[in-house]
């Protein structure tokens, strides 16, 4: 069974200005004292198309995680516009937030993102070379898509055999089929509705 | 019959493998399939029992769900005792679950359900040994073992007094194992394989009992689960999924040599899950059918792939009812509620169903003794004393011990930490977070979080930790930090572990050699180096602390030669032992105004610093006596080594000798061992006066000079209110206490005024110098410095203890007195330096040993199960005091140490009479009390029925009284009686001995109507 226990991760900043950085407060829960540290990484999928567009934002290490209830905040730079294709800049794409243990992934945390305008008639017309300036993005903070994975916290990377039992459903992270530029708002609310702290 | 469907109740949709109503009947678990996860849900039981409480909004249903299994969860087993949850899963885990107490609500993260866990079950324990799904789990009776079976064809048995310890692996199905049941008289286990078998393996040595095959030949592996069952009386054992001329059956397999010759039939397809009703009921039949009148059955529901439910009586050849349809799937599991009359079914499917029977159609359960002449007659012994299982048959013959059962129910945690209803658990985080609120973190978070980069260069964030775990064990550091008292009747110098004191102390002798009195730093710093430990302590230092070079060495030797040379050089001058002033400054200033010679005054003349220097070479300690004028004795042997040691400043106390300054008062000077240690005298100093912080005793020493002689004033002062008085010597030591105020001079004199000012006494004239003067009520103890103690009670103008000497517990030993005190009821407690704890016994006269550090049992007792929350603050009095430190300690060796059960239940129980006997003797009527709780708890929950029942019988005393009886109806003042009454809800909460509880509670209510 997973020592970490992801409690709730709270976007923050959001939704903000394209160009500002990423920030997830992730609370999480560990059963016993890890004696390695835990690697938090921020992955921007750039093109639903292909993985070969995804940016790793940043990645940390977070340790010493003794047992008990931990926060922190997880801040990473926004994502490179250059290695954005232009036509997946606006509209709905995902970020993802991963956590590996002795290189095991146990924990994926999918939010869709969306990337708009805020001026009306950007929206109207966008430009054919995306304005970054003026894109805004708006994390769907409330509907995480949460998929955990069975590992080996004892060992190192040894793989455990069943894990396959438990992979997500494959494309289960896509974003839904959305024109660009003509996404609804989705309507977001501040995630403090799961924070029962 | 009633018939319900909480539709509630399900896992989304996803297939319920387990179901188990906890033993209190107040919430149910459910097990089987999450999102993508094994899933166990805790559920409240009072929604699905009663409407109202379904339609209130403000009764939650959900209690708490768990997705910390991998995948599929099989199994969910409550243990016996209520406090643990078992669950075994397809991720071959059995995981042992918890409430957790401090810990709030909180959602499954990312969970499409918003639904805040009203209660926290806390994975205690993982459980790893299976290489396969783990299928069904079972607690033994007592909830000694806990047993779970896996598809890897083994059974393990977990030591759940010990987990994850491993009693046994029991090999030899060559299947699947899909079910497990013990005997409800604890000689067995049986089990249920694909293999077509069904194995009886003997709790003795874990050897196969028999095996069972016959039925089951014709079986095919076609359930999920085999959930066999084993009748409340032990009788019957009944299986699983069997067959009968192709026909699937459950076979009932007699105890009495496996025999297997019944079988319930009818189900259409195989049985997938059998569950006895914990209750044997009577009843005499309605229906016509003619078993005799007054034979005992059991009742049993079977549950199968067919989708349908059959219930049993094993007094009727039909079934009471079949219902089909029930579900759209295979029934997986069936529990059944405490009192029988209930029972939870859950489904493949993802629902349950609760079904409610009424007395008429189950009959009347058996009460506790009836079937103690069941069990009598079979096992030759009866069960209900022994069988905890047995409990959850067991009929409440009380009210009395129903209320405390209820009580016990309402809050299963013994620690008492969490609160009792649902709603209002709070998250108690505030001491991980030093009282910020988690708000005001969050804001922050990210400025505040600690982010380093690593050797690579990585960004590296220490986390927040926000909540420790909770398991839910006692906490120690309320022992921990049991004060010395500041102020009460150990108020003075003395107290060593108001360490500034002692720590400076040491500190002398380690002092740097920058001292401008300095004359010879060199020579100093070799001293120091021939004379044992290396300086470590100087924490206490003051940089304006005047000291002579003597203080430069180390302590002993150094104030050995010092003394020596000293009377040679100053033979008129009094040598009181350096000790530190508190007020240093006082003190300096005093050397420096007064040229007479000061009997304290160790320090004052460079020509003395350059004697002295001049002894330094002196290693060895002489001993002399300088025109019989000085005497200096020094008990050898007890060098303070350790300068860290809890030790108060035992350094020489010289006699006063005659001074040349005439003073009367030291005109004499006997021979007198001298052992313990002196405070010094100090210009001034004020100490406090009880544990209330508003009075104060202030000492001004050498206040005026009135025709020659100088006066000490002693001022007391309470909120305004003041006194003060006049001593024609230096005070050395004053305390007070709410009644009494003792002060102690120079020449050795002893003072005691009320609390008013009001000499109470003329002076008494001690034999010694006094090293310790505690007050405590009206009591007064003083310890000499000729190592003998006294303790007088001023109301009564007694002596309690008449210069006792500490001989007794001092001789043979290196220890010296490291604390003293005295307790409110006049009793005199001497700490040694070793580790040990005495106190006299007046009525005795002898000195009782009350505390060992070293002692064993103290390291391996453990009684945390029989803590409550009040007994920590209960516990506060002069046995804690004494002992505080160290039964933390052994309680955390009890943590970490591998003692066998029963030793440790032995070693506990040796330890907690040495409890009770020691707070006795203290008089400690508090600390009396909370031990014998304690211990009571501990024989209830350990089952010592004689030591209980002697317990008992001392606190009622003779029902009827009798003039030869010696019985007291009292104990360092509480009634006897009145405790019995304390115990009797502690023996109430375990239903083994309600025949004890009532006993008693009938004769304690006939006492207090006489």
């Amino acid at each position: 069974m997973a020592k970490v226990q992801v409690l709730n991760v709270a976007v923050l900043d959001n939704p903000s200005p394209f160009g500002n950085p990423f920030q997830f407060e992730i609370t999480f829960e560990c059963m016993e004292d890890l004696p390695e540290d835990l690697e938090w990484k921020i992955i921007y999928v750039g093109s639903a198309e292909s993985e070969e567009y995804d940016q790793t934002l940043d990645s940390v290490l977070v340790g010493p995680v003794p047992a008990g209830r931990h926060m922190f905040v997880f801040q990473a730079e926004a994502p490179n516009p250059a290695l954005i294709p232009e036509s997946d800049a606006v509209g709905v794409t995902v970020a993802l937030i991963t956590c590996t243990y002795r290189g095991q992934e146990f924990i994926r945390i999918g939010y869709y993102v969306n990337n708009e305008y805020t001026d009306a008639e950007l929206r109207e017309n966008p430009p054919n070379k995306p304005n970054y300036g003026q894109l805004q993005r708006n994390i769907l903070a409330s509907n995480p898509r949460v998929t955990r994975f069975h590992i080996n916290w004892e060992g190192c990377a040894e793989k455990m055999e069943d894990s396959e039992n438990v992979d997500p459903a494959p494309n289960a992270m896509l974003p839904p089929s959305c024109t660009p530029g003509k996404a609804p708002p989705l309507g977001l609310v501040p995630d403090n509705s799961m924070d029962c702290l | 019959m009633k018939l319900l469907k909480p539709s509630w109740v399900n896992h989304n949709g996803k297939p319920i493998f387990s179901v188990d109503i906890h033993p209190d009947g107040t919430k149910f678990a459910t097990g089987g399939q999450g999102e993508d996860s094994g899933k166990v849900v805790i559920w409240n039981m009072a929604p699905v029992l009663r409407e109202e409480d379904e339609k209130n909004e403000n009764i939650p249903k959900l209690l708490c769900q768990m997705d910390n299994h991998l995948a599929c969860v099989n199994c969910v087993r409550w243990s016996n005792n209520g406090l643990y949850l078992a669950s075994g899963g397809d991720d071959k885990l059995v995981m042992v679950w918890k409430r957790a107490a401090f810990i709030g609500p909180s959602t499954v993260f990312g969970s499409s359900s918003k639904l805040a866990n009203v209660e926290q079950w806390r994975c205690v324990m993982i459980l790893r040994s299976h290489t396969g799904d783990v299928m069904d789990v079972a607690w033994s009776p007592h909830d000694v073992w806990l047993a779970s079976c896996s598809v890897d064809n083994t059974i393990v048995i977990w030591n759940a007094r010990k987990f994850p310890e491993i009693v046994m692996t029991l090999k030899g199905h060559t299947g699947l194992v899909k079910g497990l049941t013990w005997d409800p008289v604890g000689k067995y286990i049986a089990s249920q394989a694909d293999d077509h078998s069904l194995k009886v393996w003997r709790t003795m040595d874990w050897q196969l009992e028999t095996n069972i095959t016959k039925p089951f030949s014709e079986c095919g592996g076609t359930t999920h689960v085999l959930r066999l069952s084993w009748s409340p009386d032990g009788q019957y054992l009944v299986s699983a999924h069997a067959m009968n001329n192709s026909g699937p059956t459950a076979q009932i397999i007699e105890r009495d040599g496996w025999k297997t010759n019944m079988d319930f039939v009818g189900h259409r397809k195989a049985v997938t899950v059998v569950k006895f009703n914990p209750k044997i009921f009577k009843k005499k039949q309605k229906n016509g059918s003619t078993p005799k009148p007054s034979c005992p059955y059991c009742c049993c529901a079977v549950g199968s792939k067919d989708r349908s439910l059959s219930v049993w009586l094993t007094s009727l050849k039909r079934p009471l009812v079949v219902i089909h349809d029930l579900f759209d799937k295979s029934i997986m599991d069936i529990t059944w509620t405490l009192n029988g009359l209930g029972l939870l079914v859950c489904s493949m499917d993802g629902t349950v169903a609760f079904l409610d029977f009424s007395q008429d159609e189950l009959g009347d359960p058996l009460n506790e003794e009836e079937k103690n002449a069941i069990h009598q007659n079979i096992y030759g012994k009866s069960l209900a004393i022994t069988m905890e299982s047995q409990l959850a048959s067991t009929i409440i013959e009380n009210p009395e011990m129903l209320k405390y059962q209820q009580e016990r129910q309402r809050n299963p945690n013994p620690n008492g930490a969490q609160g009792s209803g649902h709603e209002n658990q709070t998250p108690k985080l505030t001491n991980v977070l030093n009282g910020e609120s988690l708000e005001d973190i969050r804001k922050n978070l990210l400025k505040k979080q600690v982010e380093t980069r690593t050797a690579d260069g990585r960004r590296r964030i220490t986390p927040l930790c926000i909540a420790q775990l909770d398991t839910g064990d006692f906490s120690p550091a309320l022992f921990n930090s049991v004060p010395i008292l500041p102020g009460s009747s150990a108020s003075t110098q003395l107290t060593p572990q108001i360490s500034s004191d002692s720590s400076t102390a040491n500190s002398l002798g380690l002092r740097p050699s920058h001292d401008p009195t300095t004359t010879s730093p060199n020579k100093t710093a070799e001293e120091n180096k021939d004379s044992g430990p290396a300086p470590v302590n100087s924490i206490a230092m003051k940089s304006n602390l005047l000291l002579t070079s003597a203080s430069k060495m180390e302590p002993m030797k150094a104030l050995d030669s010092r003394f020596t040379e000293r009377s040679k050089a100053t033979p008129g001058v009094t040598s009181v032992p350096i000790t530190i002033g508190i007020t240093p400054l006082d003190r300096v200033k005093d050397n420096s105004s007064a040229k007479e010679l000061k009997v304290k005054d160790e320090t004052s003349s460079d020509s003395e610093d350059k004697n002295m220097v001049k002894s330094l070479s002196l290693v060895k300690r002489k001993v002399e006596m300088e025109g019989g004028e000085v005497v200096e004795k020094r008990k050898k042997g007890r060098p303070r080594k350790d300068a860290k040691m809890m030790m108060p400043i035992s350094q020489p106390i010289p006699q006063t000798p005659v001074s040349v300054e005439k003073e009367p008062s030291r005109l004499v000077t006997p021979v007198v061992a001298l052992k313990l240690p002196t405070p010094s005298i100090r210009k001034s100093f004020s100490t406090q006066v009880g544990t209330d912080s508003i009075t104060y005793l202030e000492v001004e020493n050498d206040v005026s000079v009135v025709s020659g002689a100088r006066l000490s004033q002693l001022k007391w002062s309470r909120e305004g209110r003041e006194w003060d008085t006049l001593l024609p010597s230096r005070i050395i030591i004053a305390t007070g206490s709410s009644d009494v105020v003792a002060v102690a001079c120079e020449d050795r004199t002893l003072s005691v005024f009320t609390a008013c000012g009001r000499r109470l006494i003329p002076s008494i004239m001690l034999p010694a110098p006094m090293s310790a003067l505690h007050c405590s009520g009206h009591f007064v103890m003083a310890l000499t410095a000729s190592a003998t103690l006294s303790v007088w009670d001023v109301q009564k103008q007694t002596a309690l203890v008449k210069n006792e000497s500490l001989n007794p517990i001092l001789s043979g030993t290196d220890a010296t007195v490291s604390q003293s005190l005295l307790t409110q009821q006049g009793v005199a407690v001497v700490a040694l330096s070793n580790g040990k704890t005495y106190c006299f016994n007046t009525s005795l006269e002898t000195w009782n040993l009350i505390a060992d550090k070293q002692d064993s049992l103290v390291q391996c007792a453990d009684f945390r199960n029989c803590l409550s929350s009040q007994d920590a603050l209960g516990s506060m009095g002069p046995l804690a005091l004494t002992q505080g430190r160290n039964l933390s300690a052994g309680r955390l060796a009890s943590r970490l140490s591998s003692t066998p059960h029963n030793l440790q239940q032995g070693i506990t129980l040796a330890f907690l009479e040495n409890q009770l006997s020691s707070a006795l003797i203290l008089l400690s009527a508090s600390e009396y009390r909370h031990w014998l709780l304690i211990y009571a708890r501990f024989l209830v929950n350990e089952g010592y029925e004689q030591r209980l029942r002697e317990l008992c019988q001392d606190l009622l005393g003779p029902v009827h009284k009798s003039s030869s009886s010696s019985w007291e109806p009292t104990v360092l003042g509480l009634r006897k009686r009145d405790l019995l009454t304390e115990v009797l809800p502690v023996i109430g909460q375990n239903l083994r001995f309600q025949r004890l509880f009532t006993e008693y509670q009938d004769q304690l209510e006939l006492l207090r109507i006489k």
